[in-house]
């Protein structure tokens, strides 16, 4: 049982850090536009080569559009494979896409268990023993969960490796990031080897799984964490779950906020409109810089100081 | 050769962080192999006394030392203090969630390292990596404000936090020209150039530490004399008389150039360098608006005829003041939209930048002139005899105005109709390299940063123009079309430190230029080349 509320416990960390992270984004201040071109969501031929809305004679006069279409066309291979590193940085790539794609089957591979373990709980009757429903998701965990073990050890070897071995990356690595990248790996390692040593179809992941959704009961006589292996796998999942989004790790769900946010929005201010209504916000707030030359002394609002004249020369 | 630096090397206590020896920077091609020896002439002592100097071979700011111990201390505190207020809203509310977003996600993986060109020109050293100055920041931010930093410091890249380390920070957010080529290729997204913008920020909002270019002469001078030339409405209007009589004598086409037009559709607004440095580019906006008919004005209001916005590149707070009264001279002129000039900071301070600033009828519509110029030159209001423009010509392609706000095709369909012998950079568009003069760069050369520019951060542009042009006969007079006076600027100052005009017969201006040399009513060509004009009337 102490593994299960280990893994209730670090769920709960990564639910309230990643709401955390998303609450903080979404409630932060409207910004001032700082998109950079290609922005993806562009429509018609523009997006191939970079242009904006801004193009049109009297833009204002069109209706702002975006296509949902487009940006899925660029964000599926960027999060799937990777594109920005393969174009920008091949060499890194070759250690980080497997590292990268190792965890996206892990993460597959747990989509399959969970889907496993709530069929039975439901006791789907097209998931009988032996059907061909089955025999597919038992199919999909194995397969998803060695291939990404294996590519997952390969990618976090060699992402150390080039971390340790590359002056480009060693002279900016700190000690977390060498930890973060030996954490992964501890439990790509002792998961792999937990398989290796006698559960080649991942029994015990699944019988861990149910027992996840039912506190800890199982429907078969299978106990995890046997195994030494088995024990630091599960242990380090679920450690691992409630530590990516205290870290930059983050980036994995946080490239969301990073690129639709920021780098493509480019949504025009039009009066009266909710944008509007946000910058009189803005402009209310009350800075306290202190160069003379600002001339605040938070009682002044933005608004009064950016039509001020000014007075001071510095 | 320099040692190898990391990030934590920039409060190590030393003469010169950073030197480029004679043969570093990335090599030239022929007829230009004489300047792959040329280094950063050394900063003349008496020039830089007490002036903080020990980041790299030049000077961009020129802070002074702090005289005592106390005073380092009081300035070590504001740079904290101003350090905090870059994390709050009623700070920093305009880049808040862009800079949390980078500070915390960065992966360090270097992808952004191999798109800067002052990195690479530099012959790759450290200090210019876009990174370091993030990092530093990033270390600085974590061990400070961060629930226990300090320790976790020792975990996560410790820097300590001196005069030193805060004097070469200010200087470094001014080795990058916020290309922002590297926020353009970063996977994650993140954007180590806002970063350095941030920077800025932080030094002039909260120390009133900026080079003085950008502020006093600037920004500061633009409020209250009306443009950062230093020209007042009554100079700019002798300015404009002279530019009027010079455009007839040059084109044979008498222009008239109308002030203060109330109800006019469109209030043209310059960035104010044309006026005294590329005074045909003024005129030739004028003979195209007049003969294609256009309603326009130019405001002689304070402010009003200069687009520059400084405050673009290192402070909030003069950015909004200049955006506010460009909206508010239009407000009151009660013209239907502003339209900016040749101008890629102003383009994108006013459309862009400045959109989240303005409320109300504050709001006016405000368009980039390369559009209304499209519209002017594809529907047929003019007419064009594009032979007279048959000399090669490439465009550059100004950051602010391609990468940050989507304006790619518009000037290519022009140069496509009236330039028979157009040809593309390589790369273009929204992958363009800079000018070298970003960022503030092109106006700033105080001690010796203009030779920093030439080597450095325009080496880049250099060898993109020359490769444009590669397999052109010398002797053949070749045009680099630039639609913007700080790029315009800083190509300027390239040939001429290259003697290119000399040795590759390059000349640059702007695009409207372009487009009256290929007018068929004009009697004389606005473009020559030296002292040949560039068609025979």
């Amino acid at each position: 049982m102490g593994f299960y509320v280990l893994s209730y416990l670090c769920v709960a960390v990564f639910i309230l850090a990643t709401g955390y992270r998303v609450y903080r984004q979404m409630t932060l201040p409207v910004h001032v536009r700082w998109e950079i071109y290609p922005v993806q969501h562009e429509t018609g031929a523009k997006v191939a080569y970079g242009g904006s809305y801004l193009e049109e004679l009297n833009w204002w006069e069109n209706k702002y559009e975006s296509s949902l279409f487009n940006e899925l066309k660029y964000m599926a291979p960027e999060i799937l494979f990777i594109r920005g590193l393969w174009k920008g940085n091949r060499s890194l790539w070759r250690v980080s896409f497997p590292f990268h794609l190792g965890l996206y089957l892990m993460i597959a591979t747990f989509g399959f268990l969970l889907l496993h373990a709530c069929f039975i709980l439901w006791r789907f009757p097209a998931f009988a023993a032996g059907s061909t429903i089955r025999s597919l998701v038992d199919g999909l965990i194995v397969f998803a969960g060695w291939t990404g073990l294996i590519i997952g050890n390969i990618g976090a070897l060699g992402v150390l490796y080039k971390r340790l071995t590359d002056p480009e990356l060693r002279d900016y690595s700190t000690f977390s990031d060498y930890f973060n990248i030996l954490f992964v790996f501890l439990f790509f390692l002792s998961a792999l080897i937990a398989c290796l040593l006698g559960d080649p179809f991942l029994e015990g992941a699944k019988a861990y799984t149910f027992g996840l959704l039912t506190g800890g009961h199982f429907l078969n006589p299978y106990v995890p964490g046997q195994s030494v292996p088995g024990k630091v796998a599960i242990i380090s999942a679920s450690l691992l779950t409630a530590y990516i989004p205290l870290t930059h790790m983050s980036h994995m769900y946080m490239k969301y906020f990073l690129y639709h946010h920021v780098k493509w929005d480019d949504a025009p201010n039009r009066r009266g409109g909710s944008l509007e209504a946000a910058i009189q916000k803005n402009l209310d707030l009350k800075p306290t810089w202190k160069a003379k030359h600002v001339e605040a002394d938070g009682r002044k609002s933005w608004r009064d100081i950016a039509s001020s004249e000014r007075k001071e020369t510095k | 050769m320099n040692k190898p630096r990391k990030p934590s090397d920039i409060a190590e206590s030393s003469a010169c962080l950073c030197h480029i020896e004679s043969g570093e920077l990335s090599p030239l091609p022929p007829p230009y192999e004489d300047f792959n020896q040329v280094t950063i002439p050394p900063l003349s002592p008496g020039k830089v006394k007490g002036i903080e100097t020990s980041l790299d071979d030049t000077v961009a700011i020129g802070i002074p030392k702090p005289a005592s111990k106390e005073e380092e201390e009081a300035l070590i505190r504001q740079f904290l203090s101003g350090l905090k207020k870059l994390f709050d809203k009623e700070n920093n509310w305009t880049f808040l969630q862009p800079l949390l977003l980078s500070m915390e996600h960065c992966a360090k993986c270097q992808t952004c390292s191999n798109a800067c060109p002052v990195y690479e020109m530099s012959g790759r050293k450290e200090i210019y990596r876009p990174t370091f100055r993030a990092e530093v920041l990033r270390r600085i931010y974590r061990k400070y404000f961060k629930p226990g930093g300090k320790i976790v410091a020792k975990l996560t890249g410790d820097i300590d936090l001196n005069w030193t380390t805060i004097a070469r920070l200010a200087e470094l957010s001014y080795r990058c020209t916020l290309c922002r080529r590297c926020a353009a290729v970063c996977p994650i997204g993140v954007d180590n150039a806002l970063i350095t913008h941030e920077i800025r920020k932080l030094f002039s909002q909260e120390m009133g530490i900026a080079p003085k270019e950008l502020h006093e002469k600037g920004s500061v001078q633009q409020l209250q004399v009306g443009s950062s030339t230093g020209m007042n409405p009554f100079a700019v209007k002798d300015s404009i008389d002279f530019i009027q009589e010079e455009m007839e004598e040059v084109t044979g086409y008498k222009v008239n150039i109308p002030w203060d037009v109330e109800g006019a559709d469109i209030l043209l607004i310059h960035n104010a360098g044309e006026i005294l440095s590329w005074p045909e580019n003024v005129g030739a906006f004028a003979i195209i608006f007049q003969a294609a008919g256009i309603s326009w004005t130019l405001s002689s209001e304070v402010v009003g005829y200069d687009a520059v916005n400084y405050g673009l590149w290192y402070d909030d707070v003069q950015l909004a003041r200049v955006a506010v009264k460009h909206a508010d001279i239009a407000r009151n002129l009660k013209v239907k939209k502003i339209l900016i000039g040749e101008c890629g900071h102003s383009h994108k301070a006013l459309t862009v930048t400045a959109d989240r600033l303005f409320t109300g009828d504050l709001n006016i519509q405000r368009e980039s002139a390369i559009v209304t110029l499209e519209d002017i030159v594809m529907k047929g209001k003019l007419h064009f005899d594009p032979q007279r423009n048959n000399f090669p010509v490439t465009l550059h392609d100004p950051c602010n105005m391609v990468r940050s706000m989507g304006i790619v095709e518009p000037q290519r369909r022009i140069l496509r109709k009236i330039a028979p012998r157009f040809r593309e950079m390589t790369p273009h568009g929204v992958d363009n390299y800079c000018c070298g003069g970003g960022s503030g760069f092109a106006i700033m050369s105080g001690y010796n940063f203009a030779e920093w520019r030439n080597l450095v951060s325009s080496r880049k542009k250099f060898l993109q123009i020359l490769n444009a042009f590669e397999g052109e006969p010398q002797e053949t007079p070749k045009y680099v079309c630039a639609p913007c006076s700080n790029c315009k600027g800083a190509i300027r100052d390239i040939i001429n430190y290259y003697h290119a005009e000399e040795r590759s017969r390059l000349y640059y201006g702007g695009l409207v230029e372009l487009i009256v040399n290929a007018m068929a009513d004009m009697k004389k060509p606005i473009i020559r080349f030296g002292e040949e004009p560039s068609w025979e009337s």
